[in-house]
């Protein structure tokens, strides 16, 4: 995209064409386990349930084993994939003025929020979550579109990250809207 | 039993009493009678007890709410307590008050009452008075606005310190007049009838008695298509004129007479720092909304109106229960320009040229259109295989959806646009419907970039500007990424620009 110490000629009128850098942080590498595993659970219940109709529903025509299949072979690329892919893609950062996140598998989602909008922030961890010793933070600000989902990272990172989030919006004023 | 209001507390107006129970009785009239048929059918001695009993009922309860209701205006806060058994108590501080809604329906203003509704900028939590007397409305209308006033020392509608309130607190200027804004021209109502708002509700009431109509035993698919094979072998060109023109007809009553009812004596003014819309010919509405916490207009051109020069206009705010709210009747365009700008304090926003987002974003908005029509063509030959339908009637659908497809797609690239004026972000959007949105960059609280798959191998992306002002989010979609981060900075100077890579 842009030549990084390229020759100094204009080659265009000057038009900057800014890029988004990557967030700096990786999430927890113990995501990847995670994902992996409640992938193969949502998806074992799917093809088990796919299974299931095909052996109960009576006279079903021959060709639906093939979608049985199809299904099955999707599920095993989801689980094989998405938790490598997902683990490439998910980073985030906070800075002294704003939380970064991207994250997503085919599609992309980037979000940028200053701090002195944040007003709540959250952490959870799910049953799952813990056996993987694993927490998410979700940073709301006022508006419904902007709720800031760092997934997956280490119960201890998470921790430090809300204890200093909360501390910089605690020194904020303003109602922030 | 019930404390007596002193300490400056006062009730409800005493005319409530004749306000609930009327409305009671309208709602238990139902009950009430078919309990009395089925009484007097069973011809016990028993009717006699219960009849009484379901009458006086509704009374009492209509009864209650003013008995147990007062308010009480404090020198910082507002405070209202309700209840029986659970004693309910809302406060809210004067300088929170953000709005100041009047409302009477047509029973209302028969006893001489209005519902005054306090918004106090969080969300959901409205403190409601129904009712008090026409007057007192008025006087606490005023009252809230011109403390809050007071109490917000700083002048309120100046645009560029709003979010700063600690700077610079000037002394309270002499109460201004009210300035008018806009005011009804009954020559707009020539718009009504290409206005499909209503058109909606009128779809929804036809809607509802479709289902009654799908009970009835003469809806059946035998009668259905005995019915079909009749038409189409009389009358079908006859019956779809008459039909039509019959319907045209009932759309320009329909629609002339709800422009009127719902604007007559429309006024809009600008006083104490707030926009004040009045209007209403039976229901009356007043609505007031706080300037500082408008962010932005919107102003939407549906496609009929735009045929004919009109427009409608609603702002962007925070803190309102649903932060839109429509400030003018469809009405000529340059109108709603006008008021717009006199929103916004700035010319630019809603007639500046918008930036078009380029030829990869108009195949998207093709394909996308495409896309929807094939799948409902598919859907039809289904149907025309299943019912045994002549495949003619399919390719016919086909040709015609695809058509309207490409012009729809058509229409909704040349909506789509951006531009950065001044310090508003305006966004151009809609598929008919030609949508302007203009946002403070102030009013704006983050951004999403998001890509599908698609989008990023061209190198598109939709971008978001999240905000807490009306629907809460401002999309400009299909912008070339590089664009839309460079928009991202220059609207929000400081956030973005330390994530860029150097």
């Amino acid at each position: 995209m842009s030549d990084v110490g390229a020759e100094p000629i204009e080659r265009e009128p000057i038009v900057p064409r800014p890029v988004l850098r990557e967030p700096a942080h990786r999430v927890s590498p113990q995501a990847v386990p995670f994902w992996r595993v409640s992938a193969l659970i949502g998806d074992t219940v799917i093809v088990g349930a796919a299974a299931v109709a095909y052996v109960v529903v009576p006279d079903v025509p021959g060709w639906t084993i093939v979608l049985v299949l199809l299904v099955a072979a999707a599920a095993v690329a989801h689980v094989v994939l998405m938790p490598r892919i997902r683990y490439r893609v998910h980073r985030w950062e906070v800075t002294d003025t704003a939380v970064h996140t991207r994250e997503g598998w085919i599609g992309r989602q980037t979000r940028i929020a200053p701090i002195n909008r944040v007003q709540t922030v959250d952490s959870r961890q799910g049953a799952l979550m813990r056996l993987f010793g694993l927490a998410s933070i979700t940073v709301t600000t006022a508006s419904a579109a902007g709720p800031i989902t760092v997934d997956c990272l280490d119960a201890e990172t998470a921790r430090e990250v809300v204890a200093r989030l909360t501390a910089i919006t605690a020194a904020g004023e303003d109602d922030a809207t | 039993m019930i404390p007596a209001p002193g300490d400056g507390w006062s009730r409800l107006s005493p005319r409530k009493l004749l306000l609930d129970p009327v409305k009671a009785i309208g709602q238990a009239v139902v009950p009430v009678v078919v309990a009395v048929v089925g009484i007097s059918q069973s011809d016990s001695g028993f009717g006699w007890v219960v009849f009484p009993v379901l009458v006086i009922g509704p009374l009492v309860f209509g009864a209650l709410p003013w008995l147990t209701t007062h308010y009480r205006l404090t020198d910082t806060q507002i405070q209202v307590r309700s209840g029986v058994l659970n004693k309910n108590t809302s406060t809210a501080p004067l300088d929170r008050v953000r709005s100041v809604d009047l409302e009477a329906s047509l029973l209302h203003r028969v006893l001489g009452l209005q519902k005054v509704q306090v918004g106090t900028g969080v969300d959901d939590d409205r403190i409601t008075l129904d009712a008090l007397s026409a007057a007192d409305a008025q006087a606490l209308r005023t009252t809230l606005l011109r403390r809050r006033e007071a109490a917000v020392v700083v002048a309120a509608p100046d645009a560029s310190t709003e979010d700063l309130p600690d700077v610079a607190p000037r002394p309270p200027a002499p109460a201004p007049l009210p300035v008018e804004l806009a005011r009804i021209d009954w020559s707009w109502l020539r718009f009504a009838p290409f206005s499909l708002s209503r058109l909606v509700l009128l779809a929804g009431a036809l809607g509802a008695l479709s289902q009654f109509g799908d009970n009835l035993p003469i809806w059946n698919e035998e009668t259905a298509r005995s019915t079909w094979d009749w038409l189409a072998q009389f009358a079908l060109v006859a019956v779809v004129l008459v039909l039509s023109v019959a319907g045209l007809a009932a759309w320009l009553v329909v629609s002339v007479a709800g422009y009127v009812v719902q604007w007559w004596r429309f006024l809009l003014v600008r006083e104490h720092g707030s926009l004040h819309l009045t209007s209403g010919l039976f229901t009356t509405r007043s609505i007031t909304v706080e300037e500082a916490k408008v962010r932005g207009v919107r102003m939407t051109e549906p496609l009929l109106m735009r045929a004919v020069g009109g427009a409608e206009l609603s702002t962007l705010a925070t803190g309102v229960e649903n932060g839109v709210t429509q400030v003018l009747p469809p009405c000529p365009r340059e109108v709603a320009v006008g008021v717009g700008q006199a929103v916004l304090e700035h010319r630019g926003p809603l007639t500046d040229p918008l930036v078009a987002h380029g030829p990869l974003a108009r195949r998207r908005a093709w394909f996308r259109e495409l896309r929807e029509a094939l799948a409902l063509v598919v859907a039809a030959a289904g149907a025309a295989w299943w019912f045994d339908i002549s495949w003619w009637w399919v390719a016919a659908l086909a040709v015609v959806l695809l058509l309207a497809a490409a012009a729809v797609g058509e229409s909704s690239y040349r909506h789509l646009g951006h531009a950065l004026a001044g310090d508003h972000l305006v966004a151009g959007s809609g598929q008919l419907a030609r949508i302007r949105t203009v946002l403070e960059t102030d009013g704006i609280i983050g951004w999403v970039v998001s890509q599908s798959w698609w989008q990023r191998r061209i190198g598109l992306a939709d971008l978001v500007a999240t905000t807490a002002a009306g629907d809460e989010r401002v999309l400009l979609r299909d912008v070339r990424l590089d664009v839309g981060v460079a928009l991202a900075d220059a609207a929000t100077p400081g956030l973005v620009r330390e994530f860029l890579e150097p």
